[in-house]
């Protein structure tokens, strides 16, 4: 070995040393997976488009994926979409899972025109017409957003020919929206351009998707139009226990002063509904603020939940849970940990923390692979596969999580997986002295499941939609065979 | 006559740290730093400053951070119910009213908006508050200023003060995370 060998070699021993701590779990191209009790079952790369919020529908004997996605990217505004040859702005991928193994892309739904949270069609609901009560039987309705600008329905009874029904549009923002197919009712999330905050809730009655009727707009006293003062945090997703339960769970914030809020749906849709302080205050059973650290993406009901270890309590049996999600915005650690919060709502004026769940950062070096850190968002469906038994938590790049949650006083993660990332995988960067960092790592940003018990991730860095399923003690806990 | 504050003075304001409230006090020529006198809320401290001399007018004090992460990446500051929600108002009190529409601002490289509003403190004074919110790419640059005299004299003083070149390169600096 020449002096100059000698001397790489020894600078690459010490970097070795120095760095390998910092950047051992910082992920390669080619790498495998990293999971414990869940399992690949099939992928696919939805074009390499930046993906929301999944929703998954039966539809007959086929299960269907419909997948929002954000705007594109600085380097690919519009990706090529490889059925056409042409460049689409990002929209809503509509993939036929029904072999989770194989999954089959039938097509792309152009969304607006926008990079990142400026464009796309971020989110998507879906009803049977079946179930709506003055829908057609023979569609099947999509709800989407179009990027900030509208609210559209789609007829997707053909998933690979969908047709656009209706557009409720002149907003100046949309977010994620609750949809009841047995009712119809929708709570919206929108901007009406009058209102102080850019995103509130517009309650509309779907049931006749081909003709939409507006109820209301609401939100917290202080965004209406005309108030004055301080403005809370805008909303941004409720979760309605539909006419049974008269409840709808409203999360506001992000990363930064949430709430969650209980409101009594009835007296919500056929109350007053002038936006008046008063008028705004008048559905609202409680509100329970968070932490300034943390905000509320999602505000996952869970009623009636037994608790074992209270079952020889003479009361206080079962508990009105809520697990709360906050979504991590900032890349590599920027901000207070933003992770999954349950309240025991059972007393509602009186909403209390109970328990919090995180993934331990030092498992896997997660401030260091870069991107986000945090939560996101949770599985919304309430199939009887999960329900009150299992919840799956998206993490950024600490992947999704399976939570025990049959006693949510103390959730316990049983498994989890961190996709591998490929050539598609967009990188995220933060400041560092003035100029950028970049790195690239898997940024899992949603979860849903269905009713056979599949997990469906999906990445926000452009990798893909992967499909799950749970294995040895995960699966033992939901009670899978 | 109202001077502008001295080199000197603006070199004194740079030794200061970029951190809250636990950096060293510095005075700029009618300006003189103070601890940051809020609560601890979501976004970390800023820096806050006093004038209570005949070059402010009256006596004002402003207070001034980033909020990284905060600000529409593509439309930045896009209109007067941002500057609203975002300019730190309700830290000195939630009863705000605005006293005329806002207007686009410009201050070290960043645009957003300016807006007046009339502030009724918690033991029932009236003051004058300014609120300003610029932006860069996803991030905030907001600042609030309060005083007994006219919208137009705070304003002024406030604009006066973020311009001075220690004070932009300290904005650019917090927003860069150093």
């Amino acid at each position: 070995m020449n002096d100059r060998a000698f001397l790489i070699a020894c600078t690459s021993m010490v970097f070795a040393v120095c760095c390998s701590g910092a950047y051992a779990q910082q992920q390669v191209i080619g790498a495998p997976p990293e999971a414990s009790n869940m399992r690949l079952v099939g992928a696919n790369d939805l074009q390499a488009r930046s993906a929301y919020q999944p929703t998954i529908q039966h539809q007959g004997d086929r299960w269907i994926a419909y997948i929002g996605h954000h705007g594109g990217t600085d380097d690919i505004p519009a990706p090529v979409n490889p059925q056409t040859g042409k460049a689409d702005p990002n929209g809503t991928s509509i993939v036929d899972v029904t072999d989770p193994a194989q999954p089959k892309y039938l097509r792309h739904i152009p969304g607006l025109k926008g990079k990142y949270e400026a464009g796309g069609a971020q989110m998507v609901r879906v009803c049977d017409g079946k179930a709506l009560p003055r829908g057609d039987r023979n569609a099947v309705y999509m709800l989407r957003t179009f990027g900030g600008e509208a609210h559209e329905i789609w007829n997707v009874a053909d998933p690979a020919n969908p047709i656009l029904v209706t557009r409720i549009d002149g907003l100046k923002d949309t977010h994620k929206s609750w949809w009841e197919c047995d009712t119809g009712i929708a709570f919206l999330v929108s901007g009406a351009p009058d209102w102080r905050t850019r995103r509130m809730t517009q309650v509309y009655d779907l049931s006749d998707p081909a003709n939409p009727k507006k109820i209301r707009d609401f939100g917290l006293p202080g965004q209406e139009p005309g108030a004055t003062g301080a403005v809370p945090t805008e909303v941004h997703g409720p979760i309605s226990s539909g006419p049974q339960g008269n409840r709808v769970y409203f999360g506001y914030g992000t990363n930064k002063g949430g709430f969650m809020q209980i409101v009594d749906r009835d007296r919500l849709i056929n109350g007053p509904k002038e936006p008046t302080e008063d008028n705004l205050r008048f559905p609202e059973i409680s509100r329970m603020p968070m932490s300034a650290f943390n905000g509320a993406h999602t505000t996952f009901p869970m009623r009636q939940m037994p608790i074992a270890e209270f079952a020889h309590d003479k009361d206080g049996k079962t508990r009105d849970i809520v697990m709360i999600v906050d979504e991590a915005i900032l890349n590599e650690c920027n901000e207070p940990r933003q992770m999954v919060w349950f309240a025991d709502v059972t007393v509602e004026n009186r909403p209390m923390m109970i328990s919090s769940y995180t993934v331990p950062e030092a498992s896997g070096s997660f401030c260091e692979r870069g991107g986000r850190f945090g939560s996101h968002s949770s599985n919304e469906s309430m199939a009887p596969v999960f329900y009150k038994k299992m919840a799956f938590i998206s993490f950024f790049n600490a992947g999704v999580r399976a939570l025990d949650i049959r006693d949510p006083y103390h959730p316990r993660e049983v498994g989890y997986f961190i996709p591998s990332i490929t050539a598609a995988t967009d990188k995220r960067c933060v400041t560092i002295e003035g100029g950028e960092r970049c790195k690239v790592a898997i940024q899992t940003n949603n979860v849903e499941t269905d009713e056979r018990g599949y997990v469906y991730i999906v990445d926000r860095a452009n990798t893909g939609l992967h499909i799950l399923e749970l294995t040895g003690a995960a699966r033992a806990a939901a009670g899978l065979p | 006559m109202r001077r502008r504050p001295t080199a000197f003075a603006v070199a004194i304001f740079m030794l200061t740290g970029v951190a809250g409230s636990d950096h060293a006090r510095s005075d700029i020529e009618g300006w003189r730093e103070i601890a940051w006198p809020f609560p601890r809320d979501g976004w970390p401290a800023g820096r806050a400053f006093r004038c209570a001399t005949e070059l402010c007018g009256d006596e004002i004090e402003l207070y001034v951070r980033p909020k990284i992460g905060f600000c529409n990446c593509d439309s930045g500051v896009a209109d007067d119910d941002e500057v609203d929600r975002v300019a730190d108002l309700d830290l000195m009190s939630e009863r705000f009213v605005p006293v005329e529409p806002g207007k686009v601002i410009r201050i070290a490289d960043m645009q957003g908006r300016l807006r007046s509003y009339d502030l009724q403190m918690a033991d029932g004074s009236r003051h004058t508050a300014v609120g300003i919110a610029v932006s860069r790419r996803c991030d905030l640059l907001v600042a609030v200023a309060q005083g007994k005299g006219t919208a137009s004299g705070v304003q002024r003083v406030a604009l006066d003060f973020l311009a001075l070149d220690a004070v932009t390169q300290w904005m650019t600096s917090a927003l860069d995370g150093r």
